[in-house]
């Protein structure tokens, strides 16, 4: 599979061409922008249904994931997030794992494995409904962010990172979510949860905060008529 | 301090490098990451108790944190709330008008008034005001905006919709006023408010829109219960 | 006049994503004009010459100087009958409590000559085209403003075209003469010969000899509902289609999990 990224890091989209029939792209829901014709689509949940029924109720993201197959060499398909920002491409090659926020995950080839962790994760995005995806295998993986995506080689002296705007890191990081200054901070200062990363590793941020967005439009929101 | 922005113009970011003891202050919600020895503190400004709680009654929260660097030098990324670019000031004599929701951060010693008079109705009432910052010595001050920052000389007059203001030079007059000669035409023409500038200054405008993008998209969200 | 000064750092050097525009003068004076901050947050400059007249979107505009009027109008061919002016109308009056692009206009102009900013509500570009007497349709929402002697007709896209949240018309254009169209995102052209699937929300326009369906986004009901694709056009013949690499349903849909309860 062949692709190419066109108007990042402000618009990130993919263009991925096939190679062979039968090669396929695993796809967020409403991410495909067009294809060619010929390009199979199916539509399914993802991991099981035990999973995806506990990703429902918590009120995460939706639990669909679109497969798009190649009938003919050639054939090309666009695909792009629903927030402004960049599309980060990850070449796994099976030497390292990631682990992305599940709002984070925009594509990735059929040969990647896609994995929801909960252990390890519980209280990371509590309350969200958002949780880890484990990505490993070999194959190009496609995370997408709203606004820029910053990455920062972590090393012996740790970084801390608001909660909201961590995109993913590398397996092998060691991570604890904390309060930042006390109670205090907590509800004056707006700076809530945030993540200290310990270890060697990779962590990728994003420049903007859906949550600040979404707070910006909520007064512009219709108001649900009484009944 | 050293102040550079990265990401322009969309998904702008400050990326402020404190020396040791350094403070810069910040709008709630403005830090995206930073390293391990930078302290917060959640003051109220400059003008105490007082001053944070006039900015509640503005309409918006406006509670700033001081970020300072201990034990050696720090770090610390700052962006702003809407995607846009993010533009480093350097404070005049005369001081800057800011639309509230533009500022970001300056520097400890920066004088930020949010009681300025005569905007009532500047932003039709969205909660949006706006804010004076003079200083008696230099020092920076960071805006973002909502698009790409561009500046305007103001050389005579000029006519700028409210909702793409994001500060100005004190030197300049301003008065707002309807776009369109009558209600129903300025309804219909869509325009908001604008702002009539006189006098010699610079204006700094966003190439968006908030209340506009926000009124459009706002209508598309499912519906909120109050 | 005002000088425009551009922000003291330089934006990073991506380049500028706009539509091809066919070569060749025609169709009256070249209008001078200037768009910056693209291909993110793109705005346009328009220099009015004396007595000339730019049409633009309604609420699109960002600063004129104080000698340029403005005045609203319908944006109804000059020279079409009152059928089509009061169909217009209505048209309009309901777009613009519904939400999608209003068809009123508004007409800029002044006897000295002047200069006028304008920018659309969503982040990304703007596009121009110099019109050739060609036919260009575009989704309505990506029409920005216009000078010279265009005409343009709403197209209706048909019954299923009204699921679509993007609206259910096309704005059919011809003529001679300046033309500005924005994109959500950045606009990239397509070289048609052969089925092609759009979805709606990224279809900023196309032209050519093209034949297009609306449909849902297949794989059946389970597909159309499940998915979160919206509606689908799906284009068979030779020409060139316009995408848009952003989508408002799309943006809707990644921020309602986010919103305060």
């Amino acid at each position: 599979m062949r692709y190419e990224l066109l108007d990042t890091p402000d618009f990130g989209m993919v263009r991925a061409g096939f190679d062979q029939p039968g090669e396929a792209l695993v796809v967020e829901s409403g991410a495909m922008v067009a294809r060619d014709s010929g390009v199979q689509m199916k539509t399914a949940m993802r991991g099981g249904l035990g999973s995806a029924l506990k990703r429902k109720v918590l009120g995460g993201e939706s639990f669909f994931q679109s497969t798009f197959t190649a009938t003919a060499p050639g054939q090309q398909i666009y695909v792009a997030p629903g927030a402004e920002g960049d599309v980060l491409p990850l070449e796994l090659d099976g030497s390292y794992g990631v682990l992305l926020h599940s709002g984070a995950f925009l594509a990735a080839a059929s040969t990647v494995n896609l994995d929801t962790k909960w252990g390890g994760a519980r209280g990371f995005f509590s309350g969200t409904g958002f949780f880890l995806l484990r990505c490993d295998g070999v194959g190009p993986l496609f995370a997408s962010s709203y606004g820029g995506i910053h990455a920062v080689d972590v090393g012996p002296e740790g970084y801390i990172c608001d909660n909201h705007h961590i995109v993913g890191f590398t397996q092998g990081l060691r991570y604890t979510v904390t309060k930042v200054g006390g109670l205090g901070s907590f509800f004056l200062g707006g700076e809530g949860l945030v993540c200290r990363f310990e270890g060697q590793g990779r962590l990728w941020m994003s420049t903007r905060n859906g949550r600040s967005l979404a707070a910006f439009l909520h007064p512009y929101r219709r108001v649900q008529a009484k009944n | 301090m050293q102040i550079d922005v990265g990401y322009r113009p969309a998904p702008a970011m400050a990326r402020v490098q404190l020396a040791a003891g350094e403070s810069i202050m910040a709008e709630t919600g403005a830090m995206v990451g930073m390293s391990t020895n930078v302290h917060i503190q959640t003051g109220m400004g400059k003008r105490g108790i007082m001053g944070g709680l006039k900015r509640v009654f503005g309409g918006e929260s406006f509670f700033q944190n001081t970020f300072t660097a201990q034990n050696g030098p720090g770090e610390l990324l700052l962006a702003h709330s809407l995607c846009g670019d993010i533009v480093p000031l350097e404070m005049t004599q005369a001081g800057f008008l800011i639309q509230s929701s533009s500022y970001i951060a300056s520097a400890p010693w920066v004088d930020i008034d949010t009681k300025v008079g005569g905007f009532k109705t500047f932003f039709g009432g969205e909660g949006l005001f706006v804010l004076k910052a003079t200083t008696t010595h230099p020092g920076q001050i960071l805006v973002g905006a909502f698009g790409g920052i561009q500046e305007l000389q103001c050389d005579g007059d000029l006519v700028i919709d409210t909702g793409h203001l994001v500060c100005w030079d004190a030197t300049l007059d301003y008065s707002v006023g309807k776009s369109a000669e009558g209600w129903i035409a300025t309804f219909l023409s869509g325009e908001g408010l604008v702002c009539h500038f006189r006098g010699q200054g610079r204006i700094w405008i966003q190439t968006r829109n908030p209340s506009e993008y926000g009124g459009l998209v706002g209508r598309m969200l499912p519906p909120r219960k109050r | 006049m005002s000088d425009l000064q551009q922000p003291t750092s330089p934006a990073p050097a991506a380049p500028v994503r706009t539509a091809p525009v066919p070569g060749g003068a025609g169709g009256g004076p070249a209008t001078r004009f200037e768009i910056t901050h693209g291909p993110s947050f793109a705005m346009l400059r328009v220099d009015l010459a004396p007595g000339q007249v730019v049409s633009a979107e309604a609420g699109s505009m960002v600063a004129r100087h104080s000698g340029v009027g403005m005045e609203v109008k319908l944006n109804a061919a000059a020279s079409a009958g009152f059928v089509a002016k009061l169909k217009a109308f209505m048209i309009a009056l309901i777009r613009k409590f519904v939400g999608g692009e209003t068809f009123f206009v508004n007409h800029f102009s002044s006897p000295q000559g002047g200069s006028v900013w304008i920018a659309p509500a969503m982040a990304g570009a703007i596009a121009h085209r110099r019109m050739q007497g060609e036919t260009l349709t575009l989704s309505t929402g990506a029409y920005m403003a216009s000078t010279g002697d265009l005409q343009m007709r709403l197209k209706f896209g048909g019954l299923r075209s009204l699921l679509a949240k993007e609206g259910a018309f096309f704005l059919q254009i011809t003529g001679h003469g300046d033309l500005w169209f924005n994109s959500y995102g950045g606009v990239h052209s397509v070289p048609i010969n052969g089925p092609f699937i759009v979805d709606n929300g990224h279809l900023v326009g196309f032209e050519g000899a093209l034949d297009y369906v609306i449909k849902g986004a297949g794989g059946g009901l389970m597909g159309l509902v499940a998915s979160g694709e919206g509606i689908v056009c799906e284009f068979n013949g030779q020409g060139t289609v316009y995408l848009q690499s952003r989508n408002r349903s799309a943006l809707v849909d990644w921020l309602t999990p986010l919103l305060p309860r």
